[in-house]
């Protein structure tokens, strides 16, 4: 029968663990059918309530937390999720989930643009609608050999704060970049790379932090993974983080496809990260 | 309970909600967002005879009520398409509709050809106002519809149906030159081109400069060509499809003559939405006692609804 109403059941976690521990070493030439795969339980697909419960704000940032009953909260270091107002008819926008637990799934916005800027000015308590986690885990993608410098610029610091936490032995440096120091309070557990104060740029302040031998994983404007990309290309194992206006999130409509080394792939679904040899063109 | 079984083409429709051809992909990967059973057909991500990567970024851009796409007919090609996905899409328990798009009438008869060797497709959908891929807008031509049509009604054993512009001033007689070269029936409307420039760098958001706009934006310039479609040929099957997002806009597109409803934008926003809809449609159908929605097909031409 049709669920007009979804009755609100209590912390359902998700996505299935099969999807996750499917895509642990796929190929990528594999993964275009594991993904098209429809192994889902379909609890993802469905837009969920979420209310504003926390927010710090800066000039620039806004590190927000929602909060419902049927939100995803083990969500995959590196997935985001889909945010509109309820029944907005626009297209919703992306967001890299900064931590997920029972607490809520914690987000860091830049307050720019029109939408994103309603997001972090609304009153505490607005609902929201959330859909995801969408997009391939980072564990599903790097090399579990190496450590890793994690290179953040401004919102980019999110999915890679969420790495941090979850997987600290992994970590060999940490570099997160924002052109003003706003940004500071609201992340307090890192030591950020301030360009109006240091006159640092992340991808310069890597070249002090980086040493041979670490991977490197970055999440930041196409500019600065471009600025990277032309200094590390042939290091071994270098992702970023790429971004594009989500349509369906699902992998259905191909508004967020790329060209990579191995053909068309879609940031919501095989990405958002990519090996930079996928991808010869980020230069 | 109402009845949303929806008879065309020859064959039976269990809801009048399709699934438009792009935003849904090849069906298969929704089956576990949808209760499949609630949506009359699915149309594929429409097929060209050479693998095409489509355009580069920026493909999407987001308006007021709906976006801009530019995707650019991605798809694997109909080899590809025939050596993997194929397979999948002919298990889904609906009806299914096959979009292909070609640049002349011998690729067109050619893909047709491929097409009609394959079984489990109720139609083939031909593709023929797609406003990102280039070159002019085959759709726009009523000569060349003909044209298109005829290539492939001569090799298809299936119903070939048409998708035309919304913005094409000469939509009648394209619909006129289609149904003589032996369509059956017509999907109404393709995205219309649209622009949008992005303020602080003063160039286009697209990568390709336009897009084809969908969403509710375009539900009014949707409605007025199947409402003047349906009053120039009233026995054509037409799938209007354009701007549909919740029940008002489906009942309105029926009562402007559509016999199915296409479902693109709102399924991207909501992969939910189909479902809810035929849901939707089915309890306001109740409420007013009707027995079925061939009830309300067309109702705008015959003086509404009278008394219920
Ligand atoms: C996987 C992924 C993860 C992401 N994670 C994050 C994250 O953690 N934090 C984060 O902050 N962002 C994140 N983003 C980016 C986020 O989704 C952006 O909001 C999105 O890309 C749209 O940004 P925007 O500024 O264009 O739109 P909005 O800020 O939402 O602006 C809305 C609309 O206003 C209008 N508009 C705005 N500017 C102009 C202009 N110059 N000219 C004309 N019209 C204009 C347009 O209609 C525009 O679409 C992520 C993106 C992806 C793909
Ligand atoms: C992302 C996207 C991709 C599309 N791809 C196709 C396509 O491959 N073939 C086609 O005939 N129409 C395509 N369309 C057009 C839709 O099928 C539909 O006709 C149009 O978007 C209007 O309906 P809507 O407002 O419900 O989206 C696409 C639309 C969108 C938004
Ligand atoms: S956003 Fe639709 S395929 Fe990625």
């Amino acid at each position: 029968m049709i669920r007009l109403d979804r009755p609100l059941v209590a912390a359902v976690s998700y996505p299935p663990d099969n999807l996750i521990k499917r895509n642990m070493g796929a190929r990528v030439e594999d993964k275009e059918l594991e993904n098209r795969d429809a192994t889902l339980n379909g609890s993802h697909f469905f837009w969920q309530k979420a209310q504003l419960i926390d927010r710090r704000t800066s000039t620039r940032y806004a590190r927000v937390l929602l909060r419902g009953l049927e939100l995803p909260c083990d969500v995959e270091v590196g997935q985001f999720v889909l945010v509109r107002y309820s029944d907005d008819p626009c297209l919703p926008r992306a967001f890299s989930v900064m931590s997920g637990s029972d607490l809520g799934l914690e987000l860091f916005i830049k307050t720019e643009g029109r939408v994103r800027e309603k997001f972090a000015a609304a009153p505490m308590g607005t609902v929201f609608e959330v859909r995801g986690p969408y997009g391939t885990p980072y564990a599903s993608k790097i090399n579990f050999n190496r450590k890793y410098v994690l290179v953040g610029g401004g919102s980019g610091a999110a999915p890679l704060l969420h790495f941090r936490r979850k997987y600290p032995h992994l970590v060999a440096g940490e570099v997160y970049g924002f052109r003003t120091e706003d940004a500071c309070d609201l992340l307090n557990e890192v030591d950020l790379t301030v360009e109006s104060t240091t006159g640092l740029r992340a991808h310069e302040k890597l070249q002090s932090v980086w040493r041979p031998g670490m991977g490197i994983i970055a999440c930041g404007p196409e500019a600065m993974l471009r600025l990277l990309a032309q200094q590390y290309r042939q290091e071994p194992d270098v992702y970023v983080s790429l971004e594009a206006r989500i349509g369906c999130g699902i992998g259905t409509c191909l508004g967020c496809s790329i060209q990579t080394s191995t053909g068309m792939q879609r940031i919501c679904k095989e990405g958002p990260l990519f090996a930079l040899e996928e991808l010869p063109w980020l230069t | 309970m109402a009845n949303l079984t929806v008879n065309r083409l020859g064959t039976s429709f269990a809801t009048p909600v399709v699934l438009a051809s792009g935003p849904a992909g090849f069906g298969y990967e929704l089956s576990d967002a949808l209760d499949l059973a609630q949506v009359g057909a699915v149309t594929t991500k429409t097929i060209t005879r050479e693998p095409k990567a489509g355009n580069p970024q920026p493909r999407l851009v987001d308006c007021a009520c709906g976006a801009l796409n530019s995707i650019g007919l991605e798809n694997p090609g109909v080899e590809a398409f025939v050596q993997t996905t194929h397979a999948r899409i002919i298990q889904l328990p609906l009806r299914r509709i096959l979009s292909l798009a070609a640049t002349s009438h011998d690729e067109m008869e050619q893909l047709a050809r491929q097409a009609a060797a394959l079984s489990g497709y109720d139609a083939i959908e031909l593709n023929l106002s797609c406003p990102n891929v280039g070159g002019t807008i085959t759709g726009a031509n009523a000569d060349a519809v003909g044209d298109f049509v005829r290539a492939a009604v001569g090799v298809s054993s299936i119903p070939v149906l048409v998708k035309l512009p919304g913005d094409s001033g000469n939509l009648l007689r394209s619909t006129e030159q289609a149904l003589k070269a032996g369509a059956a029936g017509l999907t109404l409307i393709n995205s219309v081109r649209g622009l949008r420039i992005d303020w602080n760098t003063g160039r286009p958001f697209l990568s390709r400069v336009y897009g084809g706009l969908s969403g509710p934006a375009i539900l009014p310039i949707a409605l007025a060509r199947v409402f003047e479609v349906r009053e120039a040929f009233p026995s054509a099957l037409i799938i209007g499809t354009g701007g549909l997002s919740d029940l008002g806009s489906c009942l309105e597109m029926l009562m402007a003559g559509a016999d199915l409803v296409g479902i693109g934008f709102g399924l991207m926003v909501d992969p939910e939405l189909p479902q809810k809809l035929a849901g939707e449609l089915r309890h306001w159908l109740d409420e007013r006692g009707m027995a079925s929605v061939e009830e309300v097909i067309g109702i705008a031409h015959s003086g509404g609804l009278g008394v219920h």
